[in-house]
Parts: C-alpha cells; sequence; structure tokens
C-alpha cells in the first residue's frame, strides 16, 4: 500500500454526506486508491454510489470529512484536479443541437484546451469511437449505444489519468457491451478508474478491487480476489470420462455420501452440490476416490456459480443482519 | 459493428505524430473554459424561443406604438411629442418586457442543474468561471437587445413623431438610466438561479422581489433614488433636461448593487451542491 498520501489516487477520511438534514447519503467512508487500480463500486439502489463518485468529483461538498484526489483536497472549485479526472454519468445529457464534433469541443475547451491541442484530439477520438459517420448528426437523435460511446470519447478528451465511470454498461446491447469492458481492460494498464456498476460480472471481469456500499456505508473495501475468498466454494462440476455404467456406479457411491446435497449427472458431467458444514478439500478427495475406484477418469473440474455476485449478496445480507450491532463497533 | 479502435495500443491507431511521440507538455488557457461557457450559453440564449418571443413581441409594441401616434397625428391631429413617446416605449421595457427577460435569465443555472450542468461542472472549470460565464452571456444577450431596441424606438420617434424636442446626449442618458436597472434585473435572476434548484421557484422569487422592491422603494422620500421616479422623468431626460448627479448617483447604485448581488451569487453557487 501506499504510505504516502500524495502517492494515492484517491483518498477520503470519514466522509459523510447528508441532504439537507434529511437523507444520510454517505456516511463516514475512508478510502484509499493507489494507482493503477481498477475498483468496481458495488451497491444496491440507493446505497450511495453515485453521491460517493460525485463527492470524488466535487459536483458535492461533504457535510463532513474529506476528499483529497491525487494529494490534494477536492472542491467545487478545483478545477485544475479535475482536468486529470474523465467522467462518464449514469445517464450522460447532452446540450441540443449539438454535434459530437461541437460538443467534444466544447468539452475540451472546458478543460482549457488550446485548438492546437483540442482539434487533432477530437478527431481521433470521434475516429476511435466509431463515431466518424454521425460526426455531424444531431446528437438528440443518437442511440444509446452511440451516446455511450460519444461520453467514452467525451471523458477521454483530456487524457485524464483519473477515470470515473457511472454505470459505463447501461442500456448498452451485447455486443457494445463487450466492447466497452475490453476498452475498460485496455485502459487499465495505464489509468486508474472506477467503476460504478449494478452488473457484478462485469466488475468480476474487469475489476482488481471492491467497493461495497449498503445504505451509504462503506461494508467492503479491498482487492476483489479477497472477497470473492469470503464465499465458500462448494459447487462444482466434473467433466468425466469412462464407462458409462461405471460413471452410474460411483454417482450411486456418491449419492450414498452425506457430504452432498445436490449429485446430478447429465450425460458424463456431474454436478456436486456440498452442504454448508462440510470441509471442501475432504468431500473433493472422497469424490476423487470414488471415481478413481470405479475407473473414472477426470477431464475437468471447475468450481460453478456467481461468486462476486453471491459474496456481495452474502456482506450486504450479513451487514443488514447485525442489526445495532453496527453501532456498537462503530463505537470501539 | 460497434467498437473502440483505441483498444489497440497508440502506435497501431495512424495518428498524427505529436500524438503518438512522447506527449508534450499541454499549455492549459485559464480563461478558454469561461469563454466556452459564456459562448454556449449566449448561442443557446440567442436560439431559444424565449428570446425570439420577447425579441417580437418588444419589436411589435414599439411598431405599434410608434404608428398608433403616427396616425393619431396624421388623422385627427392629436400630437405627442417624441421624448414622451420615446419614454412610454422605454417605461414599458421595464414594466413590460422586464417579466419576458426574467424569464430569460432566472433559469440560467437552475435550469441546467441535474443534467447538462453535471457534464459541464465535471470538467476543468471552477464555479466561479461557470457562474460568470453565465452571467456576462446573458448580460450581454439582453443589453444588446436592449440598445437596438431603444434605438429603433427613439429613431423611429424622431422620424415619425418630428419633434425637436429629443436631443442626443438626452436619449444616450435615458438608455443608460434604464440599461442600468436592466443590469441588476439580470444579475439578481442569474444569482436567483444560482441558489435555486426550480426555474419556475427562481421566476417566481425574482418577479416577486423585483415588483415588490420597486413599489416599496416609490413610497420612500423623494432624496431615495427609485427606479419609478427615474422612469416617469425619461421624457424630460430624453429632452435634455436631467440632473446628471442625480442620475449618475443612481445608475452607480444600480450597477454597485449589481456587483454585490453577483458576488453573494457567485460565492452561494460555489458551495452549493449540483
Amino acid at each position: 500500500m501506499a504510505e504516502i498520501s500524495s502517492d494515492l489516487v484517491v483518498e477520503s477520511f470519514k466522509l459523510t454526506k447528508i441532504y439537507q438534514n434529511r437523507q444520510i447519503a454517505i456516511n463516514d467512508i475512508n478510502l484509499k486508491l493507489e494507482p493503477g487500480t481498477v475498483l468496481g463500486l458495488l451497491g444496491q439502489n440507493g446505497a450511495g454510489k453515485t453521491t460517493l463518485l460525485r463527492l470524488i468529483l466535487g459536483l458535492h461538498r461533504p457535510t463532513a470529512g474529506w476528499v483529497k484526489v491525487f494529494g490534494k483536497y477536492m472542491g467545487p472549485n478545483a478545477a485544475a484536479l479535475r482536468c486529470r479526472i474523465g467522467y462518464i454519468p449514469t445517464n450522460p445529457q447532452f446540450p441540443k443541437g449539438m454535434t459530437p464534433i461541437v460538443y467534444l469541443d466544447y468539452m475540451a475547451r472546458l478543460f482549457g484546451l488550446p485548438a492546437e491541442v483540442r482539434k487533432p484530439r477530437l478527431a481521433t477520438l470521434i475516429r476511435a469511437v466509431d463515431l466518424l459517420s454521425a460526426s455531424g448528426d444531431h446528437i438528440e437523435n443518437f442511440s444509446n449505444g452511440m451516446i455511450a460511446r460519444l461520453a467514452v470519447a467525451t471523458s477521454l478528451i483530456n487524457e485524464p489519468d483519473l477515470l470515473i465511470w457511472d454505470e459505463p454498461t447501461l442500456g448498452l446491447d451485447p455486443e457494445a457491451r463487450r466492447s466497452m469492458l475490453e476498452l475498460i481492460k485496455t485502459l487499465a494498464h495505464d489509468k486508474t478508474l472506477i467503476i460504478a456498476s449494478h452488473n457484478l460480472s462485469d466488475i468480476d471481469e474487469v475489476c482488481n478491487h471492491a467497493a461495497v456500499l449498503s445504505h451509504g456505508h462503506l461494508i467492503y473495501f479491498g482487492s476483489l480476489q479477497d472477497l470473492k475468498g469470503r464465499m465458500k466454494r462448494n459447487h462444482y462440476e466434473f467433466d468425466l470420462e469412462g464407462d458409462q455404467k461405471a460413471i452410474t456406479k460411483a454417482m450411486t457411491a456418491l449419492k450414498n455420501m452425506t457430504d452432498f446435497k445436490l449429485v446430478n449427472l447429465r450425460q458424463r458431467r456431474l454436478e456436486l452440490r456440498m452442504s454448508e458444514d462440510v470441509n471442501n478439500t475432504n468431500a473433493l478427495a472422497n469424490v476423487f476416490m470414488t471415481l478413481a475406484d470405479n475407473k473414472v477418469t477426470v477431464i475437468s473440474i471447475r468450481s460453478v456459480g456467481m461468486q462476486t455476485e453471491a459474496a456481495f449478496l452474502d456482506l450486504v445480507e450479513e451487514e443488514e443482519s447485525r442489526g445495532f450491532a453496527r453501532a456498537y463497533k462503530a463505537a470501539a | 459493428m460497434t467498437r473502440f479502435i483505441f483498444l489497440l495500443p497508440p502506435s497501431s491507431l495512424d495518428m498524427d505524430a505529436t500524438i503518438t511521440a512522447a506527449p508534450p507538455r499541454v499549455r492549459i488557457n485559464r480563461l478558454l473554459p469561461y469563454w466556452a461557457v459564456f459562448q454556449n450559453d449566449f448561442k443557446a440564449t440567442f436560439n431559444s424561443w424565449l428570446y425570439r418571443g420577447w425579441v417580437v413581441l418588444s419589436v411589435a409594441v414599439v411598431l405599434g406604438s410608434l404608428l398608433y401616434r403616427f396616425g393619431a397625428k396624421q388623422v385627427s391631429g392629436m400630437i405627442q411629442g417624441a421624448p414622451e413617446t420615446a419614454g412610454e416605449l422605454l417605461h414599458w421595457v421595464i414594466y413590460g418586457g422586464v417579466t419576458l427577460v426574467i424569464a430569460l435569465t432566472a433559469g440560467a443555472i437552475c435550469a441546467e442543474r441535474g443534467s447538462v450542468a453535471d457534464s459541464v461542472l465535471s470538467r476543468g472549470i471552477s464555479r466561479y468561471q461557470y457562474f460568470l460565464g453565465k452571467w456576462h452571456s446573458r448580460l450581454t444577450l439582453v443589453l444588446l437587445t436592449y440598445f437596438v431596441q431603444s434605438i429603433l424606438a427613439i429613431v423611429g420617434a424622431y422620424y415619425m413623431l418630428h419633434s425637436e424636442a429629443l436631443t442626443i446626449h438626452g436619449s444616450l442618458v435615458a438608455m443608460m438610466v434604464v440599461a442600468s436597472m436592466l443590469v441588476f434585473v439580470i444579475t439578481f435572476a442569474v444569482s436567483v438561479s444560482a441558489v435555486s434548484s426550480n426555474t419556475l421557484v427562481s421566476i417566481a422569487v425574482v418577479w416577486m422581489t423585483l415588483y415588490g422592491g420597486g413599489f416599496l422603494l416609490t413610497q420612500l422620500p423623494g432624496s431615495v433614488p427609485s427606479p419609478e421616479r427615474a422612469l416617469q422623468n425619461l421624457p424630460n431626460v430624453l429632452k435634455g433636461l436631467y440632473d446628471w448627479n442625480a442620475l449618475s448617483r443612481t445608475m452607480l447604485l444600480s450597477l454597485g448593487v449589481s456587483a454585490g448581488t453577483a458576488l453573494i451569487g457567485m460565492f452561494c453557487f460555489s458551495r452549493k451542491d449540483v
């Protein structure tokens, strides 16, 4: 971990946002984001994801606590800091009557980029996001996919070091979504990214860190691997090879064991779900021994299930089940 | 097929050498964000239906009024001098046209809140620059339009009503008096817009404050500068019969209060969530 505060891309301390003394949107959030991190921001609707992003961008002012970006305090007038950030809001809105060229030029001028820099850059970006043929059309006639691509181009016009993308794959068709995820992976090579999304498989694919928000409270912040590691792996699939009778016999033997809640055979694919209290190493050893006894060969084995999703739901459930105990922990 | 070509490393894109080579340090123009907001807002306001409606209505009022006076003079010999007619028209700018000016300016900032403002304020622009860009663009557009309308009204009155009483210096001073009041109206409306979250509320607040405040000022002793008294005196000003010290004091007061209002609006906006 970066020890020096100025090395961090984003740092927050006791960050709290209360709207008009009516709604607690964000509560006591401490974050430290190192360069090169691809952070997946997870949370249910109203968990505070967008509020957190807006606080990092200086669009909102914290009620308490602070947020630093590139080692400096972020606020509504920290224009120089925002020059190093590329932002895509949840539903990007565009002024009426503008074409992509006019809009990108406007956005680039908002970063103070002189004409000799912004003109070649916007031309490159329009070509890159495949909007060349629509570059003279009005944006209000664009499809969701085209708007998403224009939003991507806008967020990259200032060649930012930090990208903050709120629901970047929302409303995209599978092909555009795939393209967006590939783009995120490419950008992750030399940029720091914060991606807020409801789509856990997207987060799973592109992020290396995760932050989970629940009712404005940060209930997890760390590596995605550690988050997934919280979940006990208890659901496996085996692809088998051998005599069908031997496979059936092995399955019967496995069904008689108490370690498994589910034993299912479809053609030569064996699906096993272990009981909650079972040590999965021992159970798997028993499976291998049973298969070996019946001269059945294992071609492949894989753990099944949306681990990130399961881990996320598990975290939220655990947080909610703690009830008032949350307060005791905070006090301690 | 939809794809992002820049998924490829930069070297594989046939970009300009200036982009693929080690990037030179970009010289940031600090005034450009302000200028971008100013230009964009000026253009958007100029193209808005509200602005067009205001211009059409004002021109119609000026032409209608002049033609009526001209017709009355020709047919029945009823003569109203050019200073009185021009004074009436300038009076209309404040009491009639100002409602549309308020509608045009009181949504300058709050109308974009939660939509386009996000896209703009999340870039390299400070709140001060954004406020100043919006304020100055509306100020410039409304004042330019007002001067064109006023010149049209005064020149039209002069030629159609053939009054020798109208003076050039008096006309300029009269236009400046009304312009200084408009500066305050626009500044106050943009400032309220900066702290408000709703355009309708903003318009209502500005409308009630200005008309209510104007009425209260008329109730104060004659030594206190009041918009109503200044407007009542416009025909005399147009004839060149005015007290420059008193008028300059009124104008300076209006500009000073405008500057103060803008500072408060800008300060509040710089501390507000968008």
